[in-house]
């Protein structure tokens, strides 16, 4: 068989594009084995073209069994040594092996970052056999034909040994944390309890559940301060407009009302009106945080999701690299052809034709740069797919956003009249775009709203139609949401843009925090304490980002690798001999908070019919069976019951039935849709769907016979 | 020795009759009396009571103030 040269990519779609791209007919073979598909192309020479499916090897123990800890000595293993349900991985390692033996060439073609230089390069040294000292880079950031046929032809002669010493630096320390400090919080569960209980923490998670944690406290401390305010109207030609008071904030209820005694059925006059223009720029180019924490205000996606949805339209060459922290579109992306491309999409075909008739074409820019990739952008490329409506709005949104960056700044005007009443000044305020600029592009995500301005004029004279006092109270600090905690481990340097995303998922399947605007549970609150008392650098903010700032050193070669990991191991070593002595203590601490998160778990709400006790899951030795009881059938002998569904999982949803009020369940059956459970026999609800099928029952018979 | 409103062990230093975690929630408590005695001249209790029903307190502050109402009463 001839030689030819093996290309290898981090995902299939990502082989298929690039086999696409460099074969000269544009139709490589797809071929396949044991489930495995790689493309077999032509160009200068034979090439096939071999995927992987993200990481296939990963960090593992070099030997010893999983109960105990410290463990320092490690190494880089197959994926399915260290990993339940990863067998596959094995037959897709020995296809690329086999595929490797035939090769006189190897291209590294995965993603141009760090987990993309690490899927190569374990692949070029483990699968293919040494095959990373000799083998090429293609660097690109869409997956467009003409980028990938450059990226081709302009390979980089070697691989990136910066990007990825960072990148197994940073593996092999999230291991050395993961593994030993989670090893020391279960092992010390589960000597106290007898019970088995995973509990885990790693190197960014720690730190992240200790904001929540700290936010949780400011809330739960908070002490609310009355304020007062004063909400008026007046009335201009017929017509009623809200105004604001001189002071917005009154520290006493006695200002307050004596403002309303003054003003009180008084008129007053326009004493001045004051116009200003505002110039607002277009917005900055995307990088990954920032599309996330915008698709998460417009369309509640939380930042995981963005990422997934992101990342498809990437696979389909319809958007550039998201996994980026640049917020620069350099003019090399070209940003004719792409406006070309978009102006052939009906909906961009008007607002891409007006910037292609601008002189010159000149992005603003943030202040954010990756060396590897630039800002997210749109390719131009239209979707060969029907896209689904996230997939759809995410590609909008990036799309209008790259065409808003090119416009000239929109202009503002905004009007301000002082009403004088009684000595007291209260102000109308209004507002307009004067000159649309670059919101046109982007109107469907803006939020702002204009207000005319009654025609009035200074000196004029308006009645004050209504004014009362408003009580109202200072209010805790928000809870942190899944795209505002995101901004803040961007802000404190902790985490990278591939990986913030799936820690706070983690965080949430961990149990350590539920719902949407975060709330902490018991279980994330035990577990930072006993890290804070006993593992402070665990949860250390700074040494967290100390230990990032360093690990992006060694992509310059200013940071050696040995030199972090044995910073590592100093660091781990007082802090699990610390947790180890400390271990029954910290085992009852956890084992109480698991017990208590389980017993949780299982509470539904409160009981109907003594309104004392709670209803919770519980579980009949005599008939094993499972059913709705009361807490306090023991203390006072309610006897409230209901039974459950005897298969499946069955979960409160800590939502009520809209037919009666009464908690609702959630219950998932294997091969049946999950459904939300009334467990009222009383609802009202039941009655109406009862009566419902009796009447499409009566239906489908007449059906029936009518047909007959 | 045990917080007066939970069962966890009181904080050493500063003494006090709280946790770590009553005693924030406490301080906080008096640290805001000022304030709300300034805007409303009220006292001590009515003041515990208006927090105590306040839906904007929170929960540890909530449970201090009962705590210290039901030892009033």
């Amino acid at each position: 068989m001839e030689k030819y040269t093996l290309i290898v990519t981090e995902k299939p779609d990502a082989a298929r594009r690039i086999a696409e791209a460099l074969d000269l007919k544009g139709k490589p073979k797809k071929a396949e084995e044991k489930t495995v598909p790689y493309y077999m192309a032509n160009r200068d020479k034979p090439l096939v073209v071999v995927p992987a499916l993200g990481h296939l090897y990963t960090v593992v123990h070099e030997h010893g069994r999983r109960n105990y800890y410290p463990v320092f000595n490690f190494k880089w293993a197959p994926k399915y040594v260290a990993e339940k349900g990863a067998e596959h991985i094995k037959t897709w390692i020995e296809v690329i092996s086999k595929l490797a033996e035939n090769a006189d060439s190897f291209i590294d073609a995965c993603d141009y970052d760090i987990e993309g230089a690490i899927i190569g390069y374990t692949l070029l040294k483990y699968a293919c056999g040494n095959k990373e000292s000799i083998a090429t880079r293609m660097k690109y950031s869409t997956l467009t034909k003409a980028e990938l046929e450059k990226s081709y032809a302009e390979q980089m002669p070697h691989l990136d040994f910066g990007m990825i010493e960072a990148g197994k630096t940073r593996h092999e320390v999230d291991w050395l944390y993961g593994v030993n400090i989670s090893r020391a919080l279960t092992i010390a569960a589960n000597r106290y309890s007898g019970r088995y209980n995973t509990l885990s923490t790693g190197r960014v998670q720690g730190p992240t559940l200790k904001f929540l944690v700290a936010r949780e406290h400011s809330i739960n401390s908070f002490v609310p301060t009355p304020y007062w305010s004063i909400l008026a109207t007046v009335e201009i030609q017929g017509a009623t407009y809200p105004v604001d008071y001189q002071k917005k904030i009154m520290e006493r209820k006695a200002h307050a009302d004596s403002v309303v005694q003054a003003c009180l059925g008084k008129e007053g006059t326009v004493e001045r009106i004051e116009e200003k223009t505002i110039q607002v720029a277009p917005p900055i180019p995307f990088d990954l945080g920032s599309l996330q924490s915008e698709a998460y205000s417009l369309f509640g996606y939380t930042p995981r999701r963005t990422g997934n949805i992101a990342e498809r339209l990437y696979l389909d060459a319809l958007i550039s690299y998201p996994r980026t922290s640049s917020q620069k579109l350099p003019p090399v992306i070209n940003y004719k052809a792409i406006l070309n491309g978009l102006s052939q999409e009906p909906a961009y075909t008007k607002l891409a034709s007006e910037l292609l008739a601008k002189e010159e074409l000149k992005p603003r820019e943030g202040a954010k740069e990756d060396s590897a990739h630039p800002a997210v952008y749109p390719t131009g490329k239209r979707p060969e797919r029907t896209l689904d409506e996230a997939e759809r709005r995410i590609w909008d949104l990036v799309v209008r956003r790259f065409l808003a960056v090119f416009d000239e700044p929109s202009v503002k005007q905004s009007m301000k009249a002082a009403i004088n009443v009684n000595g007291h000044h209260f102000y109308l305020r209004g507002r307009r775009i004067l000159k649309e600029g670059w919101m046109k592009y982007y109107k469907p995500y803006l939020r702002m709203e204009e207000i005319s301005l009654p025609p009035i004029k200074e000196g004029e004279t308006v009645q004050l139609k209504s004014i009362v006092r408003e009580d109202r109270f200072t209010k805790p600090p928000p809870r942190y949401n899944p795209s505002s905690l995101l901004k803040r481990m961007e802000e404190e340097g902790i985490g990278t843009k591939a990986t913030r995303a799936d820690i706070i998922e983690t965080l949430y399947s961990r149990k350590y925090i539920t719902q949407e605007r975060i709330v902490v549970t018991d279980l994330g609150f035990d577990v930072i304490e006993v890290l804070r008392q006993h593992a402070p650098p665990v949860v250390s903010v700074k040494l967290t980002r100390d230990l990032e700032e360093k690990m992006e050193r060694i992509q310059s070669s200013s940071e050696k690798r040995e030199k972090i990991l044995e910073e590592t191991v100093d660091r781990l070593k007082p802090v699990l001999t610390e947790l180890k002595k400390r271990e029954m203590t910290i085992g009852e601490a956890l084992s109480n908070a698991v017990k208590w998160a389980r017993l949780q778990e299982r509470i539904i709400g409160e009981c109907p019919s003594c309104h004392t006790g709670k209803l919770m899951v519980l579980f009949s030795r005599r008939t094993r069976k499972r059913f709705i009881g009361c807490t306090n059938y023991f203390k006072t002998a309610c006897k409230t019951s209901f039974p459950l569904p005897q298969r499946g999982t069955v979960k409160p949803t800590g939502r009520l039935c809209k037919g009666c009020g009464w908690p609702l369940l959630f219950v998932h059956m294997r091969g049946r849709r999950p459904w939300n459970l009334c467990f009222n026999p009383a609802c009202p609800k039941k009655e109406e769907r009862r009566k419902l099928l009796e009447m499409r029952g009566l239906q489908s018979r007449g059906s029936g016979a009518t047909t007959k | 020795m045990k917080c007066e409103v939970c069962s966890r062990e009181v904080q050493a230093q500063p003494q006090s009759k709280y946790c770590e975690l009553h005693q924030k929630a406490y301080e906080n408590l008096q640290k805001k009396f000022e304030a709300w005695k300034k805007a409303s001249n009220i006292d001590w209790k009515e003041y515990l009571n208006e927090v105590a029903k306040n839906p904007l307190t929170g929960i540890w502050a909530k449970e201090v103030a009962e705590s210290i109402l039901s030892v009033k009463e």
